[in-house]
């Protein structure tokens, strides 16, 4: 029983650390800034959520699962606020965007200038 | 309400951190003081947002896991794609900007939403004003995670609450 369990761990931390890795991986191989961005993403969400769901097979219904529970719901509202805050102000300070299609109206801004 | 949020809070610290005998007023008295820190936190949001969200709501916690599952399954088929992404031998993106319209009525649903697409691997929120989201996303297929408005409907379900 416990063995399985112990298995389930192994495996979900061996896939968290696979994707923390690839994030990154693409923070390097992508070529520009806010493409860099969505490969951090993978490193917060896959990697992390992964790794956090090992442990907690570990903590069982415990305070320590509670505790790595709070862990995942407070990255899972600060990171997207970190990353929404970074592109932003590259955006806003006019770091270009390489882009293939655009909305009209799209990459503007005001905040562009 | 207000007090609902404070005893929350206490309750948050007690399962932290909290002391489970009364034999000394030191750790006790820092919790106090860090709740009440973290409550006065709360009411200056609230005072900024022009209102609070309410936590309270059954109708909205009994749809969290429903929201939850899915939001689970988007976020990992959008990490399996910008992995490959990642790993392939040339990386080929054809980046594109889009403006999404936010259905939510509440702008806890709209965050809630714009976090959800920055969340979700090849999509990313720049911008958010009225009701309309800029979003930059690396290609087509995560382009096409937002597009279809099935994200939208998540986060319309959930939202509950006020403000």
């Amino acid at each position: 029983m416990s063995g399985a369990l112990d298995i389930a761990t192994a495996v979900l931390l061996v896939a968290g650390g696979f994707f923390c890795i690839v994030g990154g991986v693409g923070l390097h191989r992508f070529s520009e800034f806010y493409q860099r961005t969505h490969a951090a993403s993978v490193t917060d969400t896959a990697g992390a959520g992964l790794m956090l769901l090992g442990l907690m097979l570990q903590g069982g219904l415990s305070m320590v699962t509670l505790k790595l529970l709070l862990v995942l719901a407070f990255l899972l509202f600060s990171s997207p606020a970190i990353a929404h805050a970074l592109v932003k102000a590259a955006h806003g300070h006019g770091l270009a965007l390489e882009l293939e299609i655009e909305d009209e109206r799209g990459g503007d801004g005001d905040a562009a200038g | 309400m207000r007090l609902g949020v404070l005893l929350l809070l206490a309750a948050v610290w007690l399962a932290l951190s909290g002391p489970y005998t009364l034999d000394g007023w030191l750790i006790p008295v820092f919790g106090l003081v860090s709740v009440a820190f973290v409550w006065r936190l709360y009411l200056a949001l609230e005072r900024a947002a022009g209102g609070g969200f309410e936590f309270f709501r059954a109708a909205a916690w009994l749809r969290l896991p429903r929201f939850l599952v899915s939001f689970a399954v988007k976020v990992a088929a959008a990490n399996v794609h910008v992995t490959k992404l990642i790993l392939s031998p040339r990386i080929e993106l054809h980046p594109r900007l889009r403006r999404v319209t936010a259905s939510q009525k509440t702008s806890f649903g709209q965050v809630l939403y714009a976090n959800f697409i920055t969340l979700t691997p090849g999509t990313i929120t720049l911008d958010l004003r009225d009701d309309e989201l800029l979003v930059y996303a690396l290609d087509a297929e995560s382009e096409a995670d937002v597009m279809d408005g099935s994200m939208d409907r998540d986060v319309l379900r959930i939202e509950g609450g006020s403000n």
